[in-house]
Parts: structure tokens; C-alpha cells; sequence
């Protein structure tokens, strides 16, 4: 038992392999920058349809909200992975692949971009309407109305509440090893294979993971805060 | 439409069987997560010397991704502790643990938003501490916590899915498993995706109506 703790804590293997094991979390990042930009674009396009005028134009927003919120990240990444360029291919007529990286980025993107939808939702209604009718009332067009007085306020307000999405979206890249990204947790398999000694292995991904997104996310939280701080009157 | 009977309608008793699978892991992981959230809430709250040991372990399960967790669990808890002995028991205490990282603070945030002068006026009737705790400030701690317990209950349905990668045979699992036979994924993949989608949107509507309740009920007005 003694010998098994001091083995799974010894993570000298873990620190031998250092280089390949952390070229991994470069692919954890790329994939959570890339879904990240495409979950803020498409959550943001998604607010705009629930909170239009049209009622038809909402119905469409509050499907895709509630399909890619309620969908869990791996069946959503299977799916894309395995269906979606079988659906392109039969309506394009062509043999279509997704790259691995490619299905990562557009099934995260995707669900994440529901969880987006509901909090620039929250923040477009959260401004007084007041706002909006003076900007009118002086002649700017809806656009100009959207960038200058909605966007501006909603973007401060979301801050928290987006920073806890972006915290689950790098967790959830992750499970991109699953469909052979070669990130941490992929190569993490693959130098155990080899080396069958899994204990320091996994205990130094699970390590390496908690000390990069806790202090990440303990930066970002505080300089926001300060950054909220200083905007907001 | 032949596919849709061939590879899911007669397929069904495979995939309800996951279904329930799915089902029964993820109440296991919410009752653990619940119990193993509320340890760690009271700890970090009331037990002075145990303090930075029950904030460490809440942080580590928040900031681990559950995947990396039940990795860990699965590979290393039974080398190390020589338990959980089955891929099962070691799906469900990943998410339990997961969970109750989130959970503890949820309790934590409610506990900490009873105000001061329940307690005190409680106190001043004469009240033992512990018959406060339990008749004053639990009450309104878990009525504060209950849409945040029903989100969690739908983030565990949601990761559940990801211990089909140690072969539990959930949903997920027996779902690829149709896949890996017939080597047709459109139909059985979308059914699966459709049914866990429907399935946590149930959950979380049904949450929503019972928390919603619950305030009526009980909750203070305002």
C-alpha cells in the first residue's frame, strides 16, 4: 500500500515525459480558444433571435438554445464527429471527413454557445429600456444602438457568469482525446501503454489540469473584478 | 425508415437497458455528491482546524475536468486505496466527487445567506445550536440551494455520459456498441443524442416548477 502511494506520487515519469505530456495542453488550448470564439459569435446571434420582435424569429432561438444547452459535450462531439459529415455528404453528394480538431472546435462551439445565448440573454434584458428608447429618441439606428448602449453594458454585466463558462468549456476539452486529439489526456493514454505504470501518469495530468485552471481562473475572476470595478459606476 | 425500425426501435430493450444504466449511476453520484458536499460544506464552515483541507479538496474537484477525474479514479484510486473494485462503482464516485465540489459551495452560499438575526433570535429562545441548524438554518439554506441542486443533478446526467469510456454500459455505451455492429451511426446517434437531450430538458423544466413551488410555499415574499 506504502509502496503503491509513494509510486502514484512519485511523478518523476510524469516529469520525464514533460515535454510531449505539455505539447498536449497546447491542443487544449488551441481547441478552447477556437470553440470559444464560435460559442460567443453563435450565443450571441442566438440572444438576438429570443429577444426579436418577431415571434417566429424567437421560436428559432429558443429551440437552438434549448437543444445545445441540454446537450451533453461528449454525445454532441461523437455526434459531429461520426454523423454530421455523413448528413454534409449525402446533401452535398461528396465523401466528407471531419478532422478531429475540426469536430472538437464545432461540437463545443456549439453547446457551449447555448450556454452564451441565455447569459447575453440575460444581460440584453437586464438593460433599462429606457437606455435603448433615449438612443432612439436621438436618432441612432438599432445597430448603432445594439454596439454603443446594449453591447457595452451587457458585455460588463455577463463578465462573471461568462468566465464560469469559459472555466467548463476548457474543462470539457478534455474529452476531445476521446475522438484522438492528441491533447494531454491522449498522450497521458499513450505514454501509459507504454510504460504501464499508470498511477504517476494520471495523478500528474489530474495535477497539471487543477493547478493550470485554478490559477487561471483565480487571475481572470480577480482582474475582472477590478476590471468591473473601474467601468462600472 | 427501415433504418430508424432496424437500428433503433428494434434495439430498444438494449438501449432502454442503458437508459436505466445512466439513470441509476447518476442518483448514486447525486445522492454521494449531496452527502459528500454537505461533509465538506460543514467542515469548511464549522471545524476550524480542518479548514484548508476541506477548501483544498473543493477547489481540486471544481478545477478538475471530469474526465481527467474519473481517469484518476479509475485507474489510480484502486492501486492506491485498492477500491472502488468496479468500473461502476468508480464511474459513479467520479461524479460524485465532482459534484460535491460544486455542492458544498451551493450549500455554503445558502447557509451564509440565512441572516444573522434568525439565529440570534432562535438562540434567544432558548434554542441548542444544533436544534438551530437543523430547524432554522437548514430549512431555508436548502430552499435557497434548490435550483442550483437541480442544475447539478443535470451537469452529472450530462458527464454521466463519458463512463462509457471505462465500458459501464450506459446509454452512451450501448448506443456505440449498436454503432460498432452495424457500422451506421446516423440513426442510433441521433436517437441517443435526442433522448439525453430530452431528458435534461425534462429535468431541468420539472426542477424549475418544483423550485418555483417550493418558494411559494415556504419561501419568504419578495
Amino acid at each position: 500500500m506504502s509502496e503503491t502511494l509513494r509510486q502514484s506520487l512519485d511523478l518523476e515519469l510524469f516529469w520525464e515525459y514533460r515535454a510531449v505530456l505539455f505539447g498536449g495542453l497546447l491542443f487544449n488550448a488551441g481547441i478552447f480558444a477556437c470553440a470559444a470564439a464560435a460559442a460567443l459569435a453563435l450565443g450571441l446571434c442566438a440572444a438576438l433571435l429570443r429577444v426579436s420582435l418577431a415571434r417566429p424569429l424567437r421560436w428559432v432561438g429558443t429551440v437552438y438554445v434549448e437543444l445545445f444547452r441540454n446537450a451533453p459535450d461528449y454525445v454532441m462531439l461523437v455526434w459531429v464527429h461520426f454523423v454530421l459529415p455523413l448528413l454534409l455528404g449525402v446533401a452535398l453528394r461528396t465523401r466528407i471527413e471531419f478532422h478531429p480538431f475540426l469536430s472538437a472546435v464545432v461540437a463545443l462551439g456549439l453547446v457551449y454557445s447555448g450556454y452564451f445565448a441565455e447569459t447575453f440573454r440575460a444581460g440584453i434584458q437586464s438593460i433599462p429600456k429606457g437606455n435603448i428608447e433615449a438612443g432612439r429618441a436621438v436618432g441612432m439606428s438599432e445597430r448603432l444602438i445594439l454596439s454603443r448602449i446594449t453591447l457595452p453594458q451587457v458585455v460588463r454585466r455577463m463578465v462573471p457568469e461568462a468566465l464560469n463558462i469559459f472555466v467548463s468549456l476548457f474543462k470539457a476539452t478534455t474529452i476531445v482525446s476521446l475522438i484522438a486529439v492528441p491533447d494531454l489526456m491522449y498522450r497521458v493514454s499513450m505514454v501509459t501503454q507504454q510504460e504501464m505504470r499508470p498511477l504517476p501518469l494520471y495523478t500528474g495530468a489530474a495535477l497539471t489540469y487543477f493547478v493550470v485552471i485554478f490559477v487561471v481562473a483565480t487571475l481572470l475572476r480577480w482582474a475582472s473584478e477590478r476590471w468591473r470595478r473601474t467601468v462600472l459606476v | 425508415m427501415g433504418n430508424w425500425e432496424r437500428l433503433v426501435w428494434n434495439q430498444r430493450e438494449l438501449l432502454l437497458s442503458g437508459l436505466g444504466v445512466t439513470i441509476e449511476i447518476c442518483l448514486l453520484a447525486f445522492v454521494g455528491a449531496i452527502i459528500g458536499g454537505l461533509l465538506l460544506c460543514l467542515v469548511r464552515l464549522y471545524v476550524a482546524p480542518l479548514r484548508p483541507v476541506a477548501i483544498l479538496l473543493i477547489e481540486f474537484f471544481r478545477a478538475t475536468p471530469i474526465f481527467v477525474q474519473l481517469m484518476w479514479v479509475n485507474y489510480v484510486w484502486p492501486e492506491v486505496l485498492g477500491w472502488p473494485n468496479t468500473f461502476f462503482t468508480a464511474g459513479w464516485v467520479a461524479l460524485a466527487l465532482q459534484s460535491s465540489g460544486y455542492l458544498a459551495e451551493t450549500f455554503r452560499t445558502g447557509i451564509e445567506a440565512v441572516p444573522k438575526g434568525h439565529r440570534e433570535a432562535a438562540a434567544s429562545t432558548g434554542m441548542p445550536q444544533l436544534l438551530i441548524f437543523r430547524r432554522i438554518v437548514m430549512p431555508q439554506a436548502l430552499l435557497t440551494a434548490a435550483p442550483s441542486l437541480v442544475n447539478q443533478f443535470t451537469v452529472i446526467v450530462k458527464s454521466s455520459t463519458l463512463v462509457s469510456v471505462i465500458t459501464v454500459p450506459d446509454l452512451m455505451f450501448q448506443s456505440q456498441k449498436i454503432v460498432n455492429i452495424w457500422y451506421e451511426p446516423i440513426e442510433v446517434l441521433t436517437a441517443t443524442a435526442g433522448i439525453y437531450i430530452a431528458f435534461i430538458f425534462l429535468i431541468s423544466q420539472a426542477g424549475k416548477l418544483v423550485s418555483d413551488w417550493l418558494r411559494r410555499t415556504f419561501g419568504l415574499q419578495g
